[in-house]
């Protein structure tokens, strides 16, 4: 471990290591990663992989497109297979009002760019005869989303920045940020004092706390989400299906298992990672019901991780205003892994440079919420 | 017309133990035997022996063959007639036979018939293939003529013979596929199953062979499921690269000779077949006519001697009135004492099907527990089974070893008495008694196995420790080879402690990296590449290769991957992190939770 950091990067995570990777090619030197469990054990290595763009807020899908861009080139920028496919998303609609809104969304998606288009549930059963479209009224379908595997992903930047000269700790947890005069001057771990005059937050499910630590309060919170995978079978599913009326989202991984998962109705707040069996007897009927090929599916494993949530369900990226060189990747809400290559380079250049050259991602900073009537992100399960 | 107080027809155990007894008693006597020299199966049988200690226990089948064989050509009573096949049983207890193409008759008062049985043919697709044989066949090209009939094996049956082939053909350094086993059980002993299964053959219950593929010769075959009623379960069919199919579904007496000196013969399958009804003391309907072995009934060497000799004393007794009766009821007391145990309840109740009840003898079969003493050099027996066997209790030179009267009692061990001299291990003809010393102060154990296949380890060699389905589970150094000379040796090797109830083979490392997750088919390579490249937490190690995450959920491989970090990174098992746990424990198909919990 490093006495003298340029940068620390609170967060082991794929935003942390993301934004890491991205300082090193930017030539920053002596940055320092802290993260207190092992490489993927928050966030990152529970979620589902999702790579989506199909959002309702334009600055959610203008990220997601250029992180679709950095996915893309990852196995050659990073150096390892994340089992990256591009297999779309299909959206089901269920009345008129949920159709009512996709078209107003692919309105706003196809005004950023993306190749996105709503779908009959004819067009549907043409593609995927497995499913039981019963009630289904329409869908759209973005061709060019995908998923990967997050764990991998993780390890991989993980790996790739320790190449790269990236001091990284894990198994290391930051005790204190150490604030004097209003200035960053070092931070405390259970394994020693680093200077830095450079924080950055990406301690996704544990941001506020971090926050709390340079005296910034800053207004996420976290709570569980639950998550099954099942054994592994013949490819048969291309896209990330996600149901908003029912509450899920499905895929197959690369693998052959099937991962999925809904938001509970009280969703327990907190780092409380545990599982209900409520979950499976949820799921089960659902899936089912959808994907009746299922029915004979063994589930191998059930887990939970956490959003960190923000109030609008949009990330909040900023700096600190009271305190020097305080910086802030927090509050994905369940969409941090699909955004972190853009998010890794947007905030690279915001510590180096002052704010982001690649992307304008102003409108992602904290003062969005003060006194404004919050327009909250739809598209989230 | 030569006439012979007793005529034996096979010089197989039972034939040749019949012939000592008859000469012991002053009684003239010819086997007559189609084979270039006697002893019938025993000389195929490169494996040690149960039983007791007083009946060739522990001792190789050939070797039985030539310790009766040298006591036949030392007894001046018995002559022997080789390659002589006798084609019919005649009237007047005349017995004709050819032998270097020329008829010979002879007559005699009595004749022990102990003919022995053949092997059980399946009926497959195909199964007139070239490269489809019995496994007697393949014994006999291996053991007697040292030919080699194929490479890659597949046995049929998992019987003691089945098994016991598969250990053979291992020694002699060819492959062995798989052994399919149309039942749910093993047929044979549980300790010749683990000794196979500990050097990686797969013992496929509830399997059988569909069809053998090739054209000019096997060159595979298909294997499926098979349900209750042994019906090929569709979708279940999968192929097996062999050039050999080994069939060892069972033996059949082979009656035809008693038939024709006019025994009557009945069908009790428990016995094997059809079997000529005989009294307990082996005589047949005809009066002049005995029996003995895999005629009687299909069972073990041992009780086929054990048969000859009865049968020889009764006959004696007729032939010049020799007083055997005592003999005899020793004699039956002991059989009766092999047949006591579970391994024999088929033939008990085929005997009482005859009118022979078996008295179960009232000497307890007792299963007490000794404390054993760690970290001292100690023997473990692994021999749960109830066979009828005591040569490691006889073996044992400070008593340490315990079963009593009762030979169909598991041994025990004193723990305090055994010294560690290893006699027992090199004695146990199941291999199922290791040595163990656990070296607490470097959290390593040294484990000592029979080891029966050459070439022999030499000390500080890093060889494979093997599961006992025979599975990698770490890296051991030899430690000591200790050579005996019934080439039954014991190599000592050290591991880490761990894995001192899991390891119980050692193998050479092959070429080939072993899987360690099964489930999700990571080899050790892989897992060492990992950790190579610098990812030294057990959690990441799973994510990048997926071990532990498939559906057993690391039961089977989380410790031998704890071992593998540990080795690489010298940090012990019990310092690294192990992962979470988290339902279901084993999978579960959707359909259970379809419906919503059922609170009870």
């Amino acid at each position: 471990m490093k006495s003298n950091a340029s940068v620390v990067i609170i967060g082991g995570g794929i935003i942390g290591t993301s934004i890491a990777f991205n300082l090193a090619k930017l030539g920053v030197k002596d940055v320092v990663v802290f993260e207190k469990s092992y490489i993927s054990s928050g966030s990152t290595g529970r979620c589902g992989g999702g790579i989506r763009q199909q959002w309702t807020s334009p600055m959610n899908v203008r990220l997601a497109m250029r992180s679709v861009e950095l996915f893309k080139r990852f196995k050659e920028d990073v150096g390892m297979d994340i089992e990256y496919y591009q297999g779309g998303y299909l959206l089901l609609a269920y009345d008129e009002k949920e159709m009512a809104d996709f078209e107003n969304n692919v309105k706003i998606q196809k005004n950023e760019g993306l190749d996105v288009e709503l779908v009959t549930p004819k067009e549907i059963h043409e593609k995927f005869p497995f499913m039981d479209l019963e009630g289904v009224v329409g869908g759209t379908w973005c061709p060019s989303d995908g998923h990967a595997n997050p764990q991998i992903a993780n390890i991989a930047y993980a790996l790739k920045i320790k190449e790269m000269g990236v001091d990284l700790n894990t198994h290391t947890e930051v005790k204190g940020i150490d604030v004097q005069n209003g200035k960053i001057v070092g931070v405390e771990t259970d394994k020693g004092y680093v200077k830095t005059n450079v924080v950055v937050n990406a301690a996704g499910g544990f941001s506020h706390e971090v926050g709390k630590m340079a005296g910034v309060d800053i207004p996420t919170y976290s709570e569980r989400h639950q998550i099954l995978v099942t054994e592994a079978i013949n490819h048969v599913l291309d896209p990330m299906v996600i149901s908003f009326k029912k509450n899920y989202y499905v895929r197959q991984t690369m693998h052959g298992s099937f991962i999925m998962g809904q938001s509970d109705k009280e969703p327990a707040r907190g780092n409380d990672l545990g599982h209900t069996v409520e979950f499976l007897e949820e799921m089960a009927p659902k899936m089912v019901h959808d994907f009746p090929f299922m029915n004979h599916l063994h589930i191998v494993r059930q887990w939970s991780g956490a959003y960190n949530v923000s109030p609008d369900a949009q990330p909040i990226i900023d700096e600190a205003d009271n305190i020097s060189r305080f910086i802030f990747a927090v509050g994905f809400s369940g969409h941090g892994f699909m955004l972190a290559p853009a998010v890794g380079e947007a905030v690279a250049e915001m510590v180096v440079y002052g704010k982001s050259k690649t992307m304008d991602i102003s409108n992602l900073k904290m003062e969005r919420f003060k006194g404004k009537k919050i327009s909250k992100e739809r598209n989230v399960v | 017309m030569n006439l012979y107080q007793a005529v034996i027809i096979g010089g197989g155990p039972a034939g040749m133990m019949g012939a000592i007894t008859l000469g012991n008693h002053g009684v003239k006597t010819i086997i007559l035997d189609e084979n270039e020299s006697i002893g019938g199966q025993l000389v195929k049988q490169t494996h040690k022996f149960f039983g007791d200690h007083a009946h060739y226990a522990s001792t190789r089948g050939f070797e039985i063959a030539q310790k009766l064989d040298e006591e036949i050509s030392k007894n001046k009573n018995i002559e022997v007639e080789n390659n002589a096949t006798v084609i019919g049983i005649y009237p007047n207890n005349t017995v004709v036979y050819t032998k270097d193409g020329q008829e010979h008759k002879i007559q005699a008062k009595k004749i022990l018939i102990a003919t022995g049985a053949m092997e059980k043919q399946l009926p497959f697709i195909n199964s007139d293939l070239p490269g489809v044989y019995g496994a007697g066949a393949v014994q006999t090209l291996m053991n007697e003529y040292g030919i080699m009939p194929g490479k890659r094996f597949l046995i049929i049956g998992s019987g003691n013979i089945g098994l016991i082939l598969a250990y053979q053909l291992i020694q002699a350094g060819v492959e062995v596929r798989a052994i399919v086993e149309a039942l749910g059980k093993v047929g044979g002993y549980d300790v010749h199953a683990n000794k196979v299964k500990r050097l990686g053959v797969p013992i496929l219950l509830n399997h059988t062979i569909v069809k053998a593929i090739g054209d000019e010769s096997v060159q595979g075959a298909i294997i499926a499921k098979i349900d209750d009623k042994f019906q090929t379960i569709p979708g279940t069919e999968r192929e097996m690269v062999v050039d050999t199919i080994a069939i060892s579904v069972g033996l059949t007496p082979l009656t035809e000779l008693a038939e024709q000196a006019g025994c009557k013969v009945e069908f009790i399958p428990e016995l094997g077949g059809y079997v000529p009804i005989r009294d307990e003391r082996m005589r047949t309907t005809n009066p002049d006519v005995f029996i003995a072995g895999d005629l009687s009934s299909i069972e073990e060497a041992t009780t086929a001697m054990i048969e000859g000799k009865i049968a020889a004393l009764e006959m004696a007794r007729d032939i010049n009135g020799s007083d055997t009766k005592e003999e005899i009821e020793e004699e039956l007391r002991t059989l009766a004492l092999f047949r006591s145990g579970p391994k024999s309840v088929k033939i008990r109740s085929g005997l009482e099907k005859m009118g022979i009840k078996i008295s179960i003898p009232t000497k307890p079969i007792i299963n007490e527990k000794k404390e054993d003493v760690i970290g001292k050099l100690r023997a473990v027996l692994e021999c749960d089974e109830e066979i009828p066997c005591n040569s490691c209790e006889a073996s044992c030179p400070f008593g340490a070893i315990h079963i009593g009267e009762n030979l169909n009692s598991t041994p025990v061990l004193d723990a305090e008495k055994c010294t560690g001299c290893g006699t027992c291990v090199n004695a146990c003809p199941g291999l199922a008694i290791f040595m163990m010393k656990e070296n607490e102060e470097e959290s390593t154990v040294t484990l000592g196995i029979p080891y029966e296949l050459l070439p022999l380890p030499e000390k500080g060699q890093k060889m494979w420790g093997l599961s006992k389905e025979g599975n990698y589970v770490c890296d051991v150094t030899v430690e000591r080879v200790v050579k005996y000379p019934n080439k039954t040796n014991i190599v000592y090797a050290k591991f880490p402690i761990e894995f001192k109830d899991t390891v119980r083979h050692f193998a050479f490392p092959k070429k080939e990296s072993p899987i360690v997750c099964r489930c999700e088919e990571v080899s050790l390579e892989q897992i060492e590449k990992v950790i190579d490249s610098g990812v030294t937490d057990f959690e990441e190690i799973k994510r990048l290769t997926r071990v532990t995450m498939g559906p057993c959920g690391g039961k089977n491989c989380k410790l031998v991957v704890l071992g593998i970090l540990s080795r690489k990174t010298g940090v012990p098992i019990s310092k690294l992190s192990h992962g979470t746990s988290r339902p279901p424990v084993k999978p579960v198909e959707f359909s259970v939770f379809k419906k919503g919990g059922d609170d009870k």
